[in-house]
């Protein structure tokens, strides 16, 4: 409780709960107000926004719905956003661990192996990988991941270098635990708040990246995505701005929030950590 | 304060007054070409090979077609539809054995050389047959090219060939190129692919990978007076968007090929100074299709296409998707055709309910989630039309009960995909109709093509039928009854659907007020512009 009081403090994190408490509350409920599929034509194509209230936001260049599209598309961001960070933070975490508990070559390796993924730009890496193996929505989480595990990995190393000389792990190796067992069940664990506090920025860029994907039409094609809506619009700019104009909006307030409440729960740990 | 006031009287006065100036130099239009200035125009894509006997595809002629002639071009007015260019006239012989042109005196090559009758001998035996994309089916039964004199070159074919053929065949397939600059080596890897010789309106200049194509005036063109303008540059612009915005700043001065989006031409008709042209492209129609791989179990089943084809809403595809500036297709001829078209042929009207019972007598009735059966459809990337139709399919299928998955690919994997590797159940296409179905229409439908031959019948139907349709025509040389043939052609292709024509489109120019002479032949867009102008 004292935790969620101090989270709240600021307006920030207050801003950023909200945010992404809404995008929440759009990505569930989608199939409840928009059920059947959202890329289906439901009126006349091009018809702008607060015209027809059975269809608030206007149409797109086919007539399909825009807020319908929206919805799903806060489903895609959300998912492949939150996918993206578990993978992430899954192979960071395992990789850093293994590296900094076990060190010698093994680290060598592990970390040479985090530096040939980091000198590559992240986003040119999900490009390569998308277009070479065809875009799906697992492919584009998966190519996301790549471009994003070396950060926990670094930060997880880190932390496990300065654990793994505390007492409570030599008292394990005296009492006979497998390497393996401790690594994994005594320092990993708390390795892991700092590599967790990773995990809003890499929620955030794994939402760009994936709005970045399907503007560039690498995104899944039967799934609506606001890269994707983003894109559609773009061609009729000049005549129908909205239709790039709504789901960037979205795109703004979803990162922002990831954001925002991620520096809120930075934030109310930090405070704990001072004043103990 | 007196002097702020704006009266009703001094505006209308004044507003008529510039109205007044921006008619004045729309009354003097219609006068002389002007010579002289430099046209900039927008290109879309870079190709590398700028031959146009090796490969003739609108996106080479659209530069190369200034620099290379043929033997003729496409006409409005002409006698059967053309216009003299290399050849003077052309005559072919009652057998179908021989097809006698006489050439153009006076002509001289970029680089000085006299052109003679050796240099449309050699592109026709060493080019057009064997290497040419299109020339490789219509030039296929020619074995020799005779040359009596230096401006007389006769044509014999092995077997008869319909001189209508080789006629429509002019425009697209006879770029005449240089023998002395290609008679040594191997053609395909000569420079002047690259940086093209011929006897055209202007000569090659220079190329800025990225940037720019430049031609310039040829001064020794057999064209009276012509060329009128002293140079063109073809301004790289790949993205789609940025072409609309270039021609309202004064950037470029035409657009051509639907550069600017069709969505975007409403607002730019009403723009001062610009004018959209939507003619000057009837040679060039291209074809909404939707490509059926017979190898599928459910596809191969009359009525289950039958019911695809009555799914889709041509009207809804041209009027959102083409905005009206397409036309609703009937069989594999376009309605614009004015020698082989007809329009009587069975036809599909959009009718959800008839579709649905056609899908229940094939024997595929809905599951419990609604579903028949699940397709992969393959929309081809290189428009965006092609591409909001395959999205538009899908919904059309859905609405039926068949569940189509889009896969999108880049052009050169949809190639693979569709073409060699058959990897597809439905896919949309944008076949060319080039004015006689033997040239590359017939070749969609028709039986035993090899594997990774684009824009062919890789669907795998077989119709013996059919086939015997295609072959008979092929080889009937009187012009009427060859027409008739083809009549039923498109009545059989209709009725048995091997794919479904779902509509016709062609392409819109946009340009300054100031360039003159444009949209003046079908194929405006990839002749020789000699006639080009621009008032200053």
């Amino acid at each position: 409780m004292r935790r969620l009081r101090r989270f709240f403090r600021t307006p920030e994190a207050i801003a950023g709960a909200l945010i992404l408490g809404l995008l929440v509350a759009m990505a569930l409920a989608a199939p409840l107000l928009f059920p059947g599929d959202p890329q289906a034509i439901a009126g006349p194509a091009l018809l702008p926004p607060f015209q027809d209230w059975s269809l608030p936001l206007g149409t797109d260049r086919l007539g399909r719905d825009m807020l319908a599209e929206l919805f799903h598309g806060a489903r895609t961001s959300l998912a492949v956003g939150l996918a993206a960070a578990a993978a992430a933070l899954l192979i960071g975490a395992v990789v850093g661990t293994l590296a900094g508990f076990a060190g010698g070559l093994i680290d060598e390796v592990l970390m040479r192996i985090s530096d040939a993924f980091q000198t590559v730009p992240s986003f040119l890496l999900a490009l390569a990988f998308v277009s070479i193996v065809g875009p799906s929505l697992g492919v584009v989480v998966a190519a996301i991941t790549l471009g994003v595990w070396t950060g926990p990995a670094r930060v997880a190393r880190a932390e496990v270098l300065s654990i793994r000389e505390r007492d409570y792990v030599a008292g394990a190796r005296v009492i006979g635990m497998h390497p393996l067992e401790i690594a994994f069940r005594e320092v990993l664990p708390n390795a892991l708040p700092p590599v967790l506090a990773l995990s809003s920025v890499i929620v955030a860029a794994a939402i760009l990246t994936e709005a970045a994907l399907s503007f560039l039409g690498l995104g899944d094609p039967n799934r609506v995505t606001w890269g994707g809506m983003i894109a559609e619009g773009r061609a009729v700019l000049r005549t129908a701005p909205y239709l790039s104009i709504v789901p960037g909006i979205a795109l703004v307030l979803a990162v922002l929030g990831v954001y925002l409440a991620g520096e809120g729960v930075v934030e109310s740990t930090a405070v704990r950590r001072s004043l103990p | 304060m007196s002097v702020l006031t704006i009266s009703r009287r001094g505006l209308l006065a004044g507003s008529a007054l510039l109205l007044a100036s921006t008619a004045l130099p729309a009354i003097g239009r219609a006068q002389t070409p002007k010579k002289g200035g430099r046209l900039i125009v927008a290109a879309d894509s870079e190709p590398r090979n700028l031959n146009p006997a090796i490969v003739a595809s609108n996106g080479v002629f659209f530069i190369s077609s200034k620099v290379v002639e043929t033997l003729a071009e496409a006409s409005f007015d002409g006698k059967d539809g053309l216009q003299p260019r290399l050849a003077l006239s052309w005559q072919g012989a009652a057998d179908g054995l021989s097809v006698t042109f006489k050439l153009r005196d006076g002509v001289k090559w970029h680089d000085g050389k006299p052109f003679t009758s050796a240099d449309v001998a050699f592109s026709a035996l060493e080019i057009w047959k064997p290497l040419q994309n299109l020339g490789r089916t219509v030039f296929k039964d020619l074995e020799a090219v005779d040359t009596p004199d230096e401006l007389t070159a006769v044509f014999k074919f092995a077997r008869p060939t319909p001189f209508q053929l080789i006629r429509n065949a002019l425009p697209a397939l006879t770029s005449v190129v240089p023998k002395h600059v290609y008679e040594n080596g191997k053609i395909e890897d000569n420079p002047a692919n690259n940086a093209p010789v011929g006897t055209g309106p202007f000569k090659f200049a220079e190329y800025k990978a990225g940037q720019y194509y430049r031609l310039a005036r040829n001064d020794d063109y057999w064209g009276k007076d012509e060329p009128f303008l002293d140079e063109i540059v073809y301004q790289v612009l790949p993205d789609r968007t940025s072409a609309a915005a270039a021609l309202e700043a004064e950037e470029i001065q035409l657009a051509a090929f639907s550069a600017v989006p069709l969505a975007d031409l409403d607002r730019i008709s009403k723009v001062q100074g610009l004018k959209v042209v939507t003619k000057g492209y009837e040679g060039l129609t291209y074809q909404l299709v939707v490509e059926i791989n017979h190898r599928r179990k459910e596809l191969a089943d009359l009525k289950v296409r039958q019911a695809i084809a009555h799914a889709i809403d041509k009207d809804f595809v041209v009027k959102t998707i083409f905005l009206g500036y397409a036309a609703a297709a009937t069989g594999p001829v376009p309605k614009n055709d004015p020698q082989f078209y007809t329009p009587d042929v069975p036809t599909y009207p959009f009718d959800v309910a008839k579709a649905n019972d056609l899908l229940d007598e094939a024997g595929y009735k809905r599951a419990d989630d609604g579903k028949r059966f699940s397709l992969k459809l393959l929309p081809a990337p290189y428009f965006n039309e092609t591409k909001q139709f395959g999205d538009y399919l899908r919904q059309a299928l859905a609405a039926i009960g068949i569940d189509a998955e889009i896969v999108n690919n880049d052009p050169a994997a949809h190639m693979k995909a569709v073409y060699t590797d058959h990897a597809f159940d439905l896919a949309v296409g944008p076949p060319v109709f080039r004015g006689d179905p033997a040239i590359s229409t017939t070749i969609l439908v028709q039986g035993g093509i090899p594997d990774g031959v684009p824009f062919s019948n890789q669907g795998g139907y077989k119709n013996a039928e059919l086939d015997a349709l295609i072959a008979k025509a092929s080889e009937t040389l009187d012009t009427s009854a060859r027409t008739a043939l083809y009549k039923e052609f498109q009545k059989m292709v209709a009725a048995d659907l091997p794919l479904i024509n779902v509509a016709e489109w062609s392409f819109i120019s946009v340009a300054r007020d100031t360039v003159g002479n444009i949209a003046n032949n079908p194929r405006w867009a990839v002749s020789n512009w000699a006639d080009t102008y621009l008032e200053s």
